[in-house]
């Protein structure tokens, strides 16, 4: 096992791009090889130890083996964790933007807040965010209509506004609220919400389902009723209790399922 | 208005020039010239017209740089131009902003320079039809030259703008009142149809106005989109609008012959942003299962539909193309100027056509005003009393040949029609010379 | 300055030279019979030589290209390269930006490059591009077959005032030849409708495919231009197809060529699409063989591929209602775009699957045809690019051609699905093109089509374009090589353009500024001024844009190459 620590000593407004330190590409490096490397700052590239004091300890034969800490606020650090496809990486603070984009395997835990476009086209793997994510977490690339297609994110806070656009597959779990247009475009996969949800979740969805366990304010017309249900069961897992069942959005022929708890949504029936 | 007697004192007139105000781009205007000024301007609409003649007013005329008690001071082009090279030859996070006021042909070096110095390029589309450019990409762009609305529609939607205020001959010349191959008898073979939670002047003029809702827009659409699909809608009023109004609205859309819809900064700058275009095109590709349907953004600026198309055509993106690592990135939210300067990332800001002073919300100009400001411009603005170096172009249009693109992608060779100031260099000039003397501190620094 | 190309195996069909070991020589950019000593000597002991690619039909620049670079970000991240000392950054797959296009053909060895669709409105925009793509000679083809003008000579029959306006709309749009697309469909599009056959008429005009196609043949003859109608027929992708192919280019039988240096008076375009039998995507089988019988029998026709590649692309076509049927069917975002009085055209991403039984009998259709018809001049490599894939596969096509081995895997080890041996004749095809007859439909039966006697060859006084491969044909199989095949083909050992060398070892090593190749008809001056005096009333009132600016000037045409043409009658 191989456990880096990088120590922040000196912030930067403008923002580090990580996406070459994923344990796929450090498993090997020794300390001297961290403190040679220069990271890439705007259009330059400057030493690592710059910003970092930088703690290399043990061996790994493979990107498994990283144990990557960043002890400490890396909310001006990009491209944590993007692309990797094993390992752990744990921030101690707040990360930037595209935190775990394009992740394939492995596990990324941000100990405070996410900047936008967290898991961003996600294939693999688990992100945890303790705190909350700005937009697009779990979207996809503009103009791309295949998003996020496998792994998980699990938000303890609250999640912004468009989650998880064009959602192909995963998982997806806000224990807080979440904003507008959750599961827009969404054609699968599983979104599941605890907290309250201001507006049109799953809007133009295809198919993939939503439980929404707080209140909803507004609905879309694109979702006809399918029912009340009983301790439904949505892709493999299991509720309890009464949830108002919906199918849409109607508007793209969709067979998307929106499952709100009905205690807290009677306003709706 | 007072009458105004027509200018009769001139020495030439120089027809069919275009129109450098907004994205109508039209290209009738005849420029009445008297000793190298324009004396008068025949067929724009006022605010054109006052662009073009009251070009004088607060015009840059020498170049300037900012000195250490913070006033601006008159230098020469070679002193002005070195500062701000230099200044862009040592940023690290710059932005090369604008564009849209200027041609094709000076934007070709402006590119250059970025993929030089690895800079963000982008243009007031990240304020305005960004959203469009979003919603476009993700779900098609059914589009059309103005022509066809023109010679065949009979319906027309606008929604979110408002043409008589902001676009003054749109509807005059390209959609609503003129005559048209198969619409012979001009308004009275259209429908004019405003959606907008105010009654607008464009709300005025049409037969039909649906006032839906502030933030209702995304709603509205989909709700349409239920009735297409055979819904009953279950809510009495969706969006603010009673059922029966969309049923209605539903009915005349699906029956009509050639339907057009023309959208504005209402739909991209509401609550679902790209969304609510995103959704308004889906909707006109439905409407195709059962008429002819297409739509237009209404672009602002004469050419920032010229930067768009010309960023995809040399660059593969947009607008908010960054090339910090030596390739082009396209990250709305991330390569796109506000969030770079909201986030305090960039260090060196170079405005061209445009003014970001009057036009940007008070975080991103808060870091301005702290970072060296380059500009590049022809008046006076909000954007002057920030810049550290400030250098003076032509007039596109009128002073200047170039090229532009209409909001419905028709390019134009914009002529010129009067000889720009002595003093004045052309935007292209003044960017080709930037790119070069930038080119000499790399090669120097080798 | 002087160069000669040191011992290479050369195959240059327009002078029937078929792999003979010479050198080739040239000098300020054209090919010579012989030069000074102080000639640099390129040594290409053994490797194959050909005049550089000549490209009939690719969509490659002009607004259509643009809306998919706009609104296809997630392609355009697939190519993304850095930037060098040398050459821009690059970006896109399906739909390339500019550089990247020009340094693409560039590195496959190509020298001239047709950009199939041109809307005259929008012409400026072509040129503009055209501007931006460095390396290659690209001549436009302006579109006419939808064109409100156009339709109303045809219904009339009026040939000589359609030629001058063809005439002066070639000057105006500063286009090569006359393309043709889907004529009265993308005309009924207007309205959301489409023609189906040559005989069904377009809504208010009255007229036919059949009259439209006819007549601008017979102008484009009566003008003696170097190329043919280039038709885009109608039904184009529909099963049951093949028919309204066969009529289109029979109804074509009796018109008198007037060009001596092509055969053809109609160049039929990305046959793939046309050639498809049944009466829906069930039931469909590959159409091809009666095509290709009827294309053996008559040498008045010629045709290009548009052969599917299998890969995720964007499709793209002035043939609005196609576009419009292929989002019904894939539910991918779609773009139109019509233009006031001229055309309409749209686009939709595809993904061509090998998984999938229709595109896999589209990919054994378009080989098939390659197959089938016997003369290779009369036959154009192409994928339609990028309709039926990216350019950058043309070597894997030729892979395909040279090697029925390969072709058999594929069937075989299920790489496309049973529908290509079971609904086509592929299997039963052995025919395997060799390295002359692959320089004949990339060189010298597309430079014969467009009637370019200066180039796609190497006789002496035509421009020094040269491709060399690194393969030796004298030492190498591509019956059993097809990975080799396309790898060479995909990166020359030299491109020279021009007698200037581009490319070496795959890399672009120089980049220079693309010709603008049109043509001009003199001769009928006085008939075109007539007809602009005649149609300018309605140009005025229908037209958005005023005629002066209008007309793409000549500075976005520089640097060009005019090819003047004699108007006889």
């Amino acid at each position: 096992m191989k456990q880096i620590t990088l120590t922040p000593k000196k912030f930067s407004s403008i923002a580090l791009e990580f996406d070459e330190l994923i344990p796929d590409e450090i498993y090997g490096w020794s300390k001297e090889d961290f403190e040679r490397y220069e990271v890439p700052v705007g259009n330059t590239r400057f030493p690592l130890t710059d910003y970092y004091e930088i703690e290399v300890e043990g061996e790994a034969e493979s990107p498994e083996e990283v144990k990557l800490t960043i002890d400490g606020d890396a909310g001006r650090v990009k491209y944590i964790g993007c692309k990797m496809g094993a390992g752990e990486i744990i921030v101690n603070g707040d990360a930037d933007l595209q935190a775990g984009a394009e992740m394939t395997g492995g596990s990324l835990t941000i100990n405070g807040n996410a900047e936008s476009y967290a898991g961003r086209e996600m294939k693999g793997g688990e992100i945890t965010i303790k705190g909350n994510v700005r937009e697009y977490a779990g979207t996809s690339y503009i103009g791309e209509w295949r998003g996020m297609s496998g792994g998980k994110i699990t938000i303890y806070g609250n999640a912004g506004k468009q989650l998880a656009d064009a959602m192909s597959g995963g998982e997806i779990h806000v224990h807080g609220n979440c904003d507008i247009l959750a599961g827009i475009h969404m054609t699968k996969g599983f979104i599941q919400i605890d907290g309250d949800v201001t507006r049109w979740p799953g809007g133009q969805m295809k198919n993939g389902a939503i439980v929404v366990n707080g209140r909803l304010e507004r609905l879309l017309e694109g979702f006809e009723l399918d029912g009340i249900v009983n301790d439904p069961v949505v892709e493999g897992r299991e509720f309890t209790g009464k949830y108002i069942k919906y199918i849409g959005d109607i508007g793209v022929n969709g067979k998307g399922s929106l499952l709100l708890n009905a205690e807290k949504n009677r306003h709706h029936l | 208005m007072a009458y105004e007697e027509p200018v009769k004192d001139y020495d030439k007139i120089v027809e069919n020039c275009t129109c450098a105000f907004c994205g109508s781009n039209c290209d009738d205007l005849d420029i009445l010239v008297k000793d190298n000024h324009v004396a008068g301007v025949r067929h724009a609409c006022r605010l054109g017209a006052s662009k073009i003649m009251e070009d004088e007013d607060q015009r840059l005329l020498v170049p300037m740089v900012r000195d250490e008690n913070g006033e601006l001071v008159e230098v020469d082009w070679d002193t002005a131009l070195d500062k701000a090279a230099e200044l862009i030859a040592g940023s690290i996070r710059p932005v090369f902003y604008g564009w849209s006021e200027t041609s094709i042909e000076a934007m070709k070096p402006g590119l250059e320079l970025t993929e030089l110095v690895g800079a963000v390029i982008d243009n007031q589309a990240t304020i305005c039809h960004g959203p469009t450019v979003q919603a476009v990409q993700n779900v098609g762009y059914p589009l059309m030259t103005l022509g066809e609305v023109k010679n065949r529609a009979d319906m027309l939607v606008y929604t979110g703008s408002n043409p008589m205020n902001a676009h003054p001959r749109h509807l005059s010349r390209y959609t609503t009142y003129p005559k048209g191959f198969f619409r012979r008898r001009g308004r009275f073979d259209r429908t004019l149809v405003t959606w907008d939670p105010k009654f607008s002047d464009t709300a005025k003029l049409s037969d039909i106005w649906v006032p839906f809702e502030e933030n209702g827009d995304y709603g509205f659409c989909n709700a349409i989109r239920a009735v297409l699909k055979g819904k009953e809608l279950k809510q009495d009023v969706i969006s603010g609008i009673p059922k029966e109004d969309i049923y209605e609205l539903t009915e005349k859309m699906k029956n009509t012959k050639f339907g057009a819809l023309f959208f504005g900064l209402g739909l991209t700058h509401t609550l679902s942003k790209q969304r609510n275009i995103d959704i308004a095109i889906q909707l006109v590709q439905d409407l195709n299962k059962y008429t002819k349907w297409v739509l237009l953004p209404m672009r602002g600026h004469f050419n920032v539909n010229g930067f768009n198309i010309f960023m995809s055509y040399e660059m593969g993106f947009p607008y908010g193309v960054d090339f910090s690592r030596g390739y082009p990135r396209y990250m709305i939210g991330e390569t796109t100027t506000i969030d770079l300067l909201n986030r305090r990332e960039c260090d060196v800001f170079m405005v061209i056509a445009a003014d970001p002073g009057a036009h940007f919300p008070g975080g991103a100009l808060a870091h301005l005003a702290n970072i060296p400001v380059i500009q590049i411009d022809i008046h006076w603005g909000p954007s002057t009393e920030m810049a550290d170096v400030v250098l003076p172009g032509t007039f596109i249009g009128v002073e200047t040949a170039g090229t532009s693109y209409r909001m419905d992608s028709v390019p134009l060779y914009m002529k010129k029609a009067i000889d720009p100031p002595e003093t004045c260099r052309e935007d292209e000039w003044i960017v080709n010379e930037l790119l070069q003397r930038v080119k000499n501190i790399k090669e120097a620094s080798k | 300055m002087e160069y000669i190309l040191k011992n290479g195996i050369v195959y240059d069909p327009v002078n029937e030279i078929n792999g003979e070991k010479k050198d080739v020589m040239f000098r300020d950019g054209k090919i010579v019979n012989s030069v000074s000593d102080s000639a640099k000597i390129l040594d290409v002991t053994d490797k194959l030589v050909m005049p550089a690619g000549v490209d009939v039909h690719c969509h490659l620049a002009g607004p259509k290209l643009c809306v998919g670079r706009l609104y296809r970000p997630e392609d355009e991240r697939k190519g993304v390269k850095p930037k060098t000392d040398i050459t821009r950054a690059e970006t896109g797959f399906s739909i390339p930006s500019c550089p990247a296009t020009g340094y693409r053909f560039s590195r496959m060895g190509y020298g001239t490059v047709v950009e199939a669709a041109v809307p005259p409105l929008e012409a400026k925009h072509t040129h503009e591009e055209i501007i931006a793509i460095p390396n290659i000679d690209i001549p436009p083809l302006t579109l006419f077959g939808n064109n409100w003008f156009v339709m109303q000579f045809a219904k009339e029959g009026n040939i000589e005032d359609l030629a001058a306006f063809v005439s002066a709309w070639l000057k105006i749009t500063k286009g090569y030849g006359v393309k043709i697309v889907n004529p009265c469909g993308s005309e009924a599009w207007g309205w959301g409708g489409n023609v189906h056959g040559i005989d069904d008429p377009a809504p208010y005009w009255d007229v036919t495919a059949r009259e439209v196609i006819r007549a601008l043949a017979q102008a484009n003859e009566m003008l003696g231009l170097p190329h043919s109608i280039h038709v885009h027929p109608n039904d184009l992708g529909h099963p049951g197809n093949f028919p309204t192919t066969i009529n289109t280019i029979d109804c074509m039988k009796d018109i008198k060529k007037n060009s001596e240096y092509r055969n053809q008076t109609i160049h039929l375009t990305h046959a793939q699409f046309h050639c498809y039998e049944g009466t829906s995507w069930r039931d469909v089988t590959s159409g091809a063989q009666p095509v290709a019988d009827y294309i053996n029998k008559n040498d008045h026709v010629t045709m290009d591929l548009g052969a599917v590649t299998l890969d995720e692309t964007t499709t793209m076509t002035a043939d609005g209602p196609m576009e419009y049927d292929l989002y019904e069917l894939t539910g991918l975002k779609w773009a139109n775009k019509d233009i006031e009085l001229e055309t309409a055209s749209g686009l939709v991403p595809f993904i061509y699957s090998g998984r999938n039984p229709v595109h896999s009998l589209q990919w054994a259709i378009g080989l098939e045809l390659a197959l089938m018809v016997e003369n290779p001049w009369q036959v154009a490599l192409t994928t339609d690019s990028p309709n039926a894939g990216p350019f950058i596969r043309y070597p894997r096509v030729i892979s395909w051609l040279m090697s029925n081995k390969r072709r058999m895997e594929m069937m075989d080890n299920k790489e496309v699905h049973g529908w290509a041996a079971k609904k086509s004749a592929l299997a039963t095809l052995d025919r395997e093109y060799d390295f002359y007859d692959i320089a004949t439909i990339t060189r010298a039966a597309p430079s014969k089509i467009y009637g370019f006697e200066d180039r796609g060859n190497l006789s002496v006084g035509s421009l020094a374009d040269i491709a060399v491969y690194d393969l030796e044909p004298n030492n190498f199989d591509p019956t059993v090589n097809a990975a080799a095949v396309e790898n060479a083909f995909s990166n020359a050992l030299y491109t020279i353009k021009d007698g200037e060398i581009l490319v070496k070892d795959g890399e672009v090593v120089k980049v220079v500024s693309s010709n603008h190749v049109h043509t001009e008809v003199q001769g009928f001056e006085d008939q075109e001024k007539r007809i602009l005096e005649q149609i300018m009333p309605m140009f005025n009132k229908y037209y958005t844009v005023k005629f002066e600016n209008y007309i793409v000037h000549d500075h976005y045409a520089e640097p060009s190459t005019v090819y003047k043409v004699n108007a006889s009658k």
